[in-house]
C-alpha cells in the first residue's frame, strides 16, 4: 500500500531549479532512505512534502488523497511529521507545551489543559525511551535531548509518515540504538519513514529501500540489499571515489602539544593525559557529552582549564582565551559550523581572515587588496566553490562552507589544528576532499586533532585514537589495534 | 523529582519574586517613615493615576513577549485622546466616544502591524517612524489647542466620581485578569509565547507568526486608546500633548517586571509588579520629602541595580549549579 | 602586492550601497531639488555650511551610536549623557573655578565614566544593552537635574570657548567643523579600515561566531559603548560653546533623532550592517530637511511627519531590491501578494479615514479666522516678519499667534510663525538661523536661553534685520525693542501677593511648575522667593514638584502633595497645563479650604474658576501680545517708530507707551470669576 507519493515534484527560486522534476513514493512500514550530497534537493523535497513549501509543479498524494494545495496544517492532520537536524522547538517553553503544541487541534480560543499536557507527555517520553522532565524548559535541554522530544512530538502524532532529517548527526551510539528501535517500533505499526542520512552504514542497517537525489533529480531507487556503499557514491557523486580516506603514512616528528592531568571544573573534564606529534592525526572519539568537544575547548582558551597543564614544545603555556591560542598556533574547527564555524553574512574573504587579522593589516588598518589576494589563494587550494570571494559564506553549500572555516585556521599557519566532527553534514564529495586535505596538513608537520562521532572515519584517518568516556580518557589505542569493538567498549565505559 | 520541580517554578517566578520584595522593602519604609502613605485614598489615586500605563503595558507585554516592540503608544495615546474628546463634543455618547478612541488606536496599532509584520519593517524603525510622525502630525493639526468645552457628562461618564473610578478600574482588572488568564490558558496566548521563541518553529507548527505580530500590535493600539478614553474622562478638557514619555514608562514596566527583550519569556503579573514598583517609587520620594530634582535620578539608579542584581544572581546560580552538577 | 583580478576586487554595490543607501542617496538629492526651487536662499553656500554646524552635535551622537548598533546594541543614554557632561562641565567650570580647559577635560572625563558603566553593566552582567541604557537613560539626566538642581544655568563662557560653537574661519567655515570631520574620519576608519572594525561587524553578525574567532567580544562590545559615552561628551561641549550654556536639558530627545538618522542610514538593529557613509546620509536628509522647510516657510511639524514616511519608504525600497534572496533563505508564510496588497490597502485606508477625519473634525472646532491664510507668497514684496514661540504647541503661544495674525492682516505683512515643537532648547538658534539664512525682514523671538540666543540675534541685527523679543527677553543689546508684558519679577510678585491676600499672610503652600530646567518657570520661582523672604515671613513654601508641562502629570502631583502635606492651603500652578491639572486634583479631593493659583489661559481655567476651585489666574492678555509684537515689527519695518519715541500709535490697542528700548503692554492681569468670561483665548 503506497502511503505518499510524490509525482514530478518541480520548484525553483529565484531561477535556480532546485527539484526538477521528482517522483518519490513510501510504502507502509518501509525505511526509505533519501541519501545526495548537499544541495542535491533533499531539504526541499521535505519542505514540499510538510506543506512548509509550495511546489511549482507535480502532485503529492497521501494514500491516494491528492493535497493541492498542500500546507503544514493539512500535511499534518494527514500525519505527515518532521524531525529536523536543528530541532525546530520553542527554547522558552517547557517540553510538554513543545509536545502539546503539535498535537492539539487548531482553534485559537481554544482552552489549554494543562494536566493532560503534562500526562501526555510523560507518556510520549516514556515512549521514546526517554527521561525528562516534563516540565522543564526545553532551552535547558542537550541537543539529543532536543531531538528526542522531537521524535515524541512525531510519535504523538501517531504519525504516518514520519520523516527523519540527519537525525543522528548529533547522536552517539547508544542513542542512535535507541533511536533505531523506536523506528522499528513505529515501522511495526505500519508507519512509513523516511530516513535521510550522510552515514551510508546507518542506511544499510535499517532502511528498506534508498533513493538517491543527484541536482534535484531523482537518479535511482534501490533495494538496500541489492546495492552497496560503492554504487550508491557512485550515484551520489556520479563517478567513483577511489579511496574513501585518503590516509598515508606520514613520519612523525617530535610531541608538540602535551597534557598533564589537564582539568576544568566548568568544561566537566578531568585528568586528561594526551600528546599529539608533528605529522600525526589524534582521533578523539567517545559518545556525545563524553568531553570532547570540552577538552577541544579548553585547549582552545573558550573555557580555560583549572588544573593540570598544558605543554607546547616542552613548555608549560596558559591558555585563558582563544586569542592566547591563536597567538600559540592553536586552531580550531568548531562543531558547530552554521553558529561558531563561519559567520554566515560575512563575506567568503572577510571570514578567510577573521582570526588572523593582523596577517594583513599594517599598524591595525586592514589591507583589502592582501586580503582579497589571501583569500583568493586559499579559495583556489581548497577549491572552495563560490561565484566570488565576496559572497555572503551562507550562500555556499555546507562543505563549502566547511571549507571557508578550515581556510580561517589555516590562514594563521598552525602547528596544532583542532577538527571538531570536521565532515558532518557534509556531502560525500567534500568530505573525502577535507580527508585529502588532513594528510596534505600532516604532510607538512602539523599535529591534528580530530574530534568524530563517526567510527570509519576515525578508523580511517586517525594515527591514534583517544577515546573518552565521562570528561576523561578511557584508553589509547594505536591505528593497527583499533577496532570499532574496541572504541565503543572503551567509550560505553 | 518533586524538589527539581519547585526547582523549575521557582527559577521561572525568580523576577516576580525579587519585585515582589522590592515593593514590600518599600512598603516597609514607608510604614515607619510616612504611615500616611497607606490610606484608601491614596491607594486609590495611585490606582488611578498608573491605570494608563497599567493598560498599555498589558499591551507592550504582549508586543515584547512576540519580540518586538512599540515606541509609538505615547503618540497614539495623545491621538487617541484627543480623539475622545473630539467626538464628544460633536455630541457623541461619552462611552461611544472611548469606543471610538480604541477603534482609532486600533487602527494605528494595525499600520503598525501591517508594516512590521507584513512589509516586515523592524519593529523599532516602524514605530520609531510613527512616533515621530504622529506625534508631529497631531501638534500640526491642532496647534496644541485643548479640546475645551466638553458637554458635562463627559467626566465620569456623566457620574459620580466614585463609580466611574470604580467602572475604571474594573475595565482595567478585567483586561488585565483576561490577557493574563488568556496568556496562559488559551492557545491565542500560547501562539503569543510561541512566535517570541521561536518564530521558525511557530510556523512549522501551523501559527502564523506574521498574523500574530500584527494582531498583537493591533491589540496594544486598541488598549492604548482604551486608556486614552478612560483617562480623558476623569478631567473635563482634554490636552493635545497627552502621553509625553508614555513608551519609556510602560516598556520599563514590561522589562523591570522580568519579560525579556528578546521574546518569549515573561507574563502578566510580572508587568503588574512592574507599573505597581515604578509607580509607587515616585510618590514615596515625594512622602520621604526628597526633593524632586533627584527623584529621575533615584529611579533610574533603582532600575539599573534590580536588574543588575537579578543578573548578578542568575550568574551566580548558573556557575554554581554547574559545578554541582559536575560534581 | 600584485593588482587583483577584477573578479576579485569589492564589487561597486557592497562598497556604496551595501544596504540600500541609494534610496537615500535620491531622497537626498530630491529634497535638495525641492527646496532650491521653494525655499528662499536654501541654495548657496552659507546655508550648506550652516546645515553642517547645525548637524554636528547630532552627527557626533550618530557616528558614535553607528557602531554600538553595528554590534547589534543600542544606546539610549547618549542625550542624557550630553546633559550630564554639560553640567559637568559649567559646575567645574564655574563652582569650582576650574579653567576652561580642566573643565572640558572633567566633562570628558565624565563621558568616559558614563559609557564605561553602560559598558560594564552590558558586558560584565550580561544585561541587554537596551534595559542598561533605558536605566542610564533616567540617571544620567538625573544627576545632571540634581547637581544644578533644575535651575542652574551656566553661561557667559570664555570668548575661545563661544569661539568654538559659534565663530567661523574665513568668514564661512563654521568652527565645530573640524570636529565633525575629525569623528567622521576616526569612525570610517574605525569601521571600515581597521582590524578591530571588522571584528565589530563578526561581533554584530554572530556573537558566538566572533568568539570562536578568537576575538575579545566582551572587550569590543565594551569600547563601542565607552566612545559612545566619550562621543557624548565631545558633542556636549560643542553644545556648550554653541548655545553658550550649560544646562541639565542639554540634548533632550537626541537620542531617538540620532538613532533615526543610523537606521535611516540603512544600519541594521540587528547588527551587522551599517556604514559611517550612510550615517552622514541619514543624519543629513534629516537636517537639510528640517533647514529646507524652514527656508520654504513650511510648518516644522512636517519634519516628523516626512521623516517617518522616509524611514519606513528606505527600509521597504531596500528590501524590495535584495528580496529574491531573503525570501528562499527564510521560509515565509505563504501570502497571496494579493491578499497583502488588499489588506495593507485596508489598514492605510482606515488610517487615512482616521487622520482625516480628526484633522476635519479639530479644524472644524476652531474658531474661524484662526486657521486663516498663513501668508502666501503672492502679490509684491510685503515685508516678512517671522515671529518664533518658546514652544509650538503651546496653548498660550497658540493664542498669541492668534493675535499676531490679526495684526499681520491689519498691517499687511507676512507673518512667518514657527519655533520649537520639542523640549530641545538649541532649536530656537537653529531656527533663528535659517531665518537669517532667507533674509526675512524682522525677527520676534520669545526666548527661551537668554544666554544661548544673544549672540544669534546679534548676528541677525548685523545683516540688517529688525530684531524684537516679545514675553521673555535677550541681552538689552541683541534686540531693538522688548515687548514687555510682565516682568518675572512681576509675575513672581503678583502670584506671591496673591497667594498672601488668600492666606491672609499666614499658612503654607506648594508649588507645580513645568519641567524642572525650564528657564521661566525657573526665573519666577526665584523672584516668589525673594519676595516671600522680604514680605511675607509667615508664608511657607513647602515644595516645588515637577510636572512637565503634561496636565496630568500635574493632577498626579497635586494629588500627592494634598497628602503629603496636609497643611498646604494653596496650590500655584505656573506653568499653563499646571493650573487646570492642580485643580481638578483639588477638586476631586474634596477639600474646600484648598485654594488653585496660577499663571494660565483663562480658556483652560474657566469652569474651575466658576465652580470655585481657582481663585485667579495671573496673565496678561496673550493675544493683544501677539497683537501688539507683530503690529509693532511691522511698523519698524517701516521705519514708523523713530528712536527715542515714547509712544506710537498700535491699531485697535491705542497709543502704546514705549520706554527706553521696552514697548510696554501693561501690567500682569489677574483673572477671576468676575471677569473671566470677558475673555477668549
Amino acid at each position: 500500500m503506497r502511503l505518499l507519493e510524490a509525482t514530478a515534484i518541480a520548484k525553483s527560486f529565484a531561477g535556480v531549479q532546485a527539484l526538477k522534476g521528482v517522483s518519490f513514493e513510501l510504502r507502509e512500514g518501509e525505511v526509505h532512505a533519501l541519501v545526495g550530497e548537499n544541495g542535491a534537493g533533499k531539504s526541499t523535497l521535505i519542505a514540499v512534502m510538510t506543506g512548509a513549501l509550495a511546489a511549482d509543479s507535480g502532485t503529492l498524494a497521501v494514500r491516494g488523497r491528492l493535497l493541492s494545495p498542500n500546507s503544514p496544517g493539512l500535511a499534518r492532520s494527514l500525519g505527515i511529521a518532521a524531525v529536523y537536524q536543528q530541532p525546530s522547538l520553542f527554547p522558552d517553553l517547557t517540553v510538554a507545551e513543545n509536545i502539546a503544541f503539535s498535537l492539539e487541534r487548531r482553534g485559537l480560543w481554544r482552552r489549554v489543559d494543562w494536566k493532560a499536557r503534562t500526562r501526555q507527555a510523560r507518556e510520549l517520553l516514556a515512549r521514546a525511551g526517554a527521561d525528562i522532565l516534563p516540565g522543564r524548559l526545553v532551552g535547558t535541554l542537550s541537543m539529543p535531548e532536543q531531538q528526542i522530544v522531537e521524535i515524541a512530538k512525531a510519535i504523538g502524532a501517531d504519525a504516518r509518515i514520519l520523516i527523519l532529517d540527519e537525525p543522528t548527526s548529533s547522536l552517539t551510539g547508544y542513542e542512535v540504538d535507541r533511536l533505531f528501535a523506536v523506528i522499528a517500533a513505529l515501522r511495526g505499526r505500519g508507519a512509513g519513514i523516511i530516513y535521510i542520512s550522510h552515514r551510508l552504514e546507518e542506511i544499510s542497517a535499517i532502511a528498506t529501500r534508498v533513493t538517491v537525489l543527484r541536482d534535484g533529480e531523482a537518479v535511482a531507487t534501490r533495494a538496500v540489499a541489492e546495492t552497496n556503499r560503492d554504487e550508491l557514491i557512485r550515484l551520489m557523486v556520479g563517478r567513483e571515489i577511489s579511496t574513501i580516506f585518503p590516509k598515508r603514512e606520514i613520519p612523525q616528528g617530535g610531541v608538540v602539544l602535551e597534557t598533564r592531568r589537564l582539568g576544568s571544573r566548568a568544561a566537566g573534564i578531568r585528568d586528561v593525559s594526551l600528546s599529539v606529534r608533528r605529522g600525526e592525526i589524534l582521533g578523539l572519539a567517545g559518545l556525545v557529552g563524553s568531553g570532547r568537544t570540552q577538552l577541544a575547548e579548553t585547549l582552545f582558551g573558550l573555557t580555560p582549564a583549572d588544573s593540570g597543564e598544558i605543554v607546547l614544545h616542552g613548555r608549560p603555556v596558559r591558555i585563558p582565551s582563544p586569542e592566547h591560542a591563536i597567538r600559540l598556533k592553536i586552531g580550531y574547527v568548531p562543531e558547530d559550523r552554521r553558529r561558531h564555524g563561519v559567520v554566515g553574512e560575512m563575506p567568503v574573504a572577510e571570514n578567510t581572515t577573521l582570526a588572523n587579522l593582523r596577517a594583513v593589516s599594517r599598524r591595525g588598518m586592514i589591507d583589502r587588496a592582501c586580503e582579497c589576494a589571501l583569500a583568493r589563494q586559499y579559495v583556489d587550494r581548497l577549491r572552495i566553490k563560490t561565484d566570488s570571494i565576496h559572497a555572503p559564506a551562507e550562500s555556499l553549500s555546507g562543505g563549502n562552507q566547511q571549507k571557508v572555516a578550515l581556510a580561517r585556521w589555516l590562514a594563521i599557519a598552525p602547528e596544532v589544528l583542532i577538527l571538531d566532527e570536521p565532515t558532518q553534514g557534509v556531502d560525500v564529495g567534500s568530505k573525502s576532499e577535507i580527508h585529502g586535505l588532513m594528510v596534505e596538513l600532516a604532510e607538512r608537520g602539523l599535529a591534528i586533532i580530530m574530534i568524530s562521532s563517526e567510527l570509519p572515519e576515525i578508523l580511517g584517518m586517525a594515527d591514534r585514537i583517544a577515546v573518552m568516556h565521562g570528561g576523561a580518557v578511557a584508553g589509547t589505542l594505536s591505528r593497527a589495534e583499533a577496532t570499532q569493538q574496541k572504541i565503543l567498549s572503551l567509550a560505553l565505559g | 523529582m518533586r524538589q527539581t520541580m519547585r526547582h523549575v517554578m521557582l527559577d521561572s517566578h525568580r523576577r516576580e519574586i525579587s519585585l515582589v520584595a522590592a515593593i514590600l522593602a518599600i512598603a516597609a519604609v514607608m510604614a515607619i517613615a510616612a504611615p500616611g502613605f497607606f490610606t484608601w485614598g491614596n491607594e486609590r489615586d495611585l490606582v488611578m493615576a498608573n491605570l494608563p500605563v497599567l493598560i498599555v503595558a498589558l499591551g507592550m507585554t504582549l508586543v515584547i513577549l512576540t519580540g518586538q516592540i512599540d515606541i509609538s503608544v505615547g503618540s497614539q495615546f495623545a491621538i487617541c485622546s484627543v480623539a475622545a474628546g473630539v467626538f464628544a463634543r460633536l455630541g457623541m455618547p461619552t462611552p461611544a466616544a472611548c469606543l471610538a478612541a480604541c477603534l482609532a488606536g486600533a487602527a494605528m496599532g494595525a499600520l503598525n502591524g501591517a508594516l512590521i509584520a507584513y512589509a516586515r519593517v523592524p519593529s523599532i524603525v516602524v514605530t520609531l517612524a510613527t512616533m515621530v510622525a504622529l506625534r508631529d502630525g497631531l501638534r500640526w493639526v491642532t496647534e496644541g489647542a485643548w479640546v475645551a468645552d466638553l458637554p458635562r457628562t463627559f467626566q465620569w461618564f456623566g457620574r459620580s466620581q466614585a463609580a466611574s473610578e470604580g467602572i475604571a478600574m474594573a475595565v482595567a482588572a478585567l483586561l488585565a485578569a483576561g490577557i493574563g488568564w488568556g496568556l496562559r490558558h488559551l492557545a491565542a496566548g500560547r501562539a503569543v509565547y510561541a512566535t517570541g521563541s521561536s518564530a521558525r518553529a511557530a510556523r512549522l507548527a501551523g501559527i502564523r507568526p506574521a498574523h500574530v505580530i500584527f494582531a498583537v500590535l493591533a491589540l496594544t493600539g486598541a488598549l492604548t486608546g482604551c486608556a486614552a478614553g478612560l483617562n480623558a474622562v476623569r478631567f473635563n478638557q482634554v490636552p493635545a500633548n497627552a502621553g509625553l514619555g508614555l513608551e519609556m514608562q510602560t516598556i520599563a514596566a514590561v522589562i523591570v517586571g522580568g519579560t525579556a527583550v528578546t521574546g518569549g519569556r515573561g507574563g502578566i503579573v510580572g508587568t503588574l509588579l512592574g507599573v505597581a514598583l515604578l509607580g509607587i517609587i515616585g510618590p514615596a520620594l515625594t512622602y520621604l520629602g526628597i526633593s524632586a530634582y533627584w527623584e529621575r535620578a533615584l529611579q533610574g539608579g533603582i532600575i539599573l541595580a534590580a536588574v543588575a542584581m537579578d543578573a548578578v544572581r542568575v550568574h551566580a546560580r548558573e556557575h554554581g549549579s554547574l559545578a554541582a552538577e559536575r560534581s | 602586492m600584485a593588482a587583483l583580478p577584477p573578479s576579485d576586487r569589492r564589487p561597486w554595490r557592497d562598497r556604496w550601497s551595501p544596504n540600500g543607501e541609494w534610496v537615500l542617496l535620491f531622497a537626498l538629492v530630491l529634497e535638495t531639488a525641492v527646496f532650491s526651487a521653494f525655499g528662499r536662499n536654501f541654495f548657496t553656500l552659507g546655508n550648506f555650511f550652516e546645515v553642517v554646524r547645525l548637524s554636528v552635535e547630532l552627527g557626533l551622537l550618530a557616528l558614535a551610536l553607528t557602531p554600538v548598533m553595528i554590534t547589534g546594541g543600542i544606546d539610549l543614554s547618549v542625550g542624557s549623557m550630553m546633559a550630564l557632561a554639560a553640567v559637568v562641565f559649567g559646575a567645574a567650570w564655574r563652582d569650582a573655578g576650574l579653567p576652561a580647559g580642566a573643565a572640558i577635560a572633567l566633562a570628558l572625563l565624565a563621558g568616559c565614566a558614563g559609557g564605561a558603566l553602560n559598558a560594564l553593566l552590558i558586558t560584565g552582567l550580561g544585561i541587554p544593552p537596551i534595559i542598561v541604557t533605558l536605566g542610564s537613560f533616567s540617571m544620567f539626566r538625573g544627576i545632571a537635574e540634581g547637581i544644578t538642581r533644575g535651575a542652574a544655568n551656566y553661561s557667559n563662557f570664555p570668548k575661545a570657548l563661544v569661539m568654538l560653537g559659534q565663530g567661523y574661519w574665513w568668514g564661512v567655515l563654521p568652527v565645530q567643523l573640524p570636529i565633525l570631520a575629525a569623528a567622521i574620519a576616526a569612525y570610517a576608519v574605525l569601521l571600515h579600515r581597521s582590524a578591530i572594525g571588522r571584528t565589530l561587524y563578526a561581533v554584530g553578525f554572530s556573537p558566538a561566531g566572533a568568539r570562536y574567532a578568537g576575538i575579545r567580544v566582551a572587550r569590543r562590545v565594551a569600547l563601542v559603548y565607552f566612545l559612545s559615552g566619550l562621543a557624548a561628551s565631545v558633542a556636549a561641549i560643542v553644545y556648550v560653546a554653541h548655545l553658550g550654556q550649560a544646562k541639565s536639558d542639554a540634548g533632550t530627545g537626541y537620542e531617538l533623532a540620532a538613532i533615526t538618522a543610523v537606521v535611516l542610514g540603512g544600519t541594521s538593529v540587528s547588527g551587522g550592517r551599517g556604514t559611517v557613509w550612510g550615517t552622514l546620509l541619514g543624519l543629513f536628509s534629516i537636517t537639510i530637511l528640517q533647514n529646507g522647510l524652514r527656508l520654504a516657510a513650511l510648518p516644522s511639524e512636517l519634519t516628523g511627519v516626512l521623516t517617518g514616511a522616509v524611514l519606513v519608504l528606505a527600509i521597504v525600497l531596500g528590501r524590495l531590491r535584495s528580496s529574491p534572496r531573503a525570501r528562499t533563505s527564510e521560509a515565509t508564510t505563504p501570502m497571496k501578494n494579493s491578499q497583502l496588497a488588499i489588506l495593507c490597502a485596508v489598514i492605510v485606508a482606515a488610517a487615512l479615514l482616521v487622520a482625516g477625519t480628526n484633522i476635519w473634525l479639530v479644524r472644524s472646532l476652531r474658531p474661524p479666522g484662526a486657521a486663516a491664510s498663513p501668508a502666501g507668497s503672492t502679490g509684491g514684496r510685503r515685508p516678512v516678519i517671522a515671529m518664533m514661540p518658546k514652544a509650538k504647541g503651546d496653548p498660550y503661544f497658540t493664542s498669541c499667534r492668534t493675535g499676531a495674525e490679526e495684526a499681520a492682516r491689519e498691517t499687511n505683512v507676512d507673518l512667518i510663525w514657527d519655533g520649537p515643537t520639542g523640549l530641545d532648547p538649541a532649536r530656537q538658534n537653529e531656527v533663528v538661523e535659517s531665518w537669517i539664512t532667507r533674509r526675512v525682514d524682522a525677527i520676534a523671538v520669545s526666548v527661551e536661553n537668554q544666554a544661548g540666543i544673544s549672540t544669534v540675534l546679534r548676528k541677525a541685527r548685523e545683516r540688517g534685520i529688525r530684531v524684537l523679543t516679545w514675553d521673555a527677553d535677550a541681552a538689552p543689546d541683541a534686540r531693538d525693542y522688548f515687548i514687555n508684558q510682565a516682568t518675572p519679577e512681576g509675575i513672581g510678585f503678583t502670584l506671591t501677593d496673591e497667594a498672601a491676600r488668600l492666606l491672609g499672610g499666614r499658612g503654607e503652600f506648594a508649588i507645580v511648575t513645568g519641567a524642572l530646567s525650564a528657564a521661566n518657570q525657573n526665573q519666577w520661582i526665584a523672584f516668589i522667593r525673594r519676595r516671600l523672604a522680604a514680605q511675607y515671613p509667615h508664608l511657607k513654601l513647602l515644595d516645588i514638584r515637577p510636572s512637565d508641562d503634561d496636565r496630568d502629570k500635574a493632577f498626579a502631583e497635586t494629588q500627592t502633595i494634598l497628602k503629603v502635606h496636609p497643611n498646604a492651603r494653596l496650590i500655584m500652578g505656573i506653568a499653563a497645563p499646571a493650573v487646570p491639572g492642580a485643580a481638578e486634583a483639588v477638586r476631586q479631593s474634596g477639600r474646600k479650604d484648598v485654594y488653585v493659583i496660577g499663571l494660565s489661559l483663562p480658556n483652560l481655567c474657566k469652569r474651575y474658576v466658576h465652580d470655585g476651585v481657582v481663585q485667579s489666574v495671573v496673565l496678561w492678555n496673550t493675544r493683544d501680545l501677539g497683537y501688539l509684537t507683530v503690529y509693532t515689527a511691522a511698523r519698524l519695518t517701516g521705519n514708523a517708530i523713530p528712536a527715542g519715541a515714547t509712544s506710537f500709535a498700535a491699531g485697535r490697542l491705542g497709543t502704546i507707551e514705549v520706554r527706553g528700548d521696552q514697548v510696554i503692554l501693561g501690567k500682569p492681569f489677574i483673572f477671576n470669576r468676575a471677569n473671566i468670561d470677558q475673555f477668549d483665548f
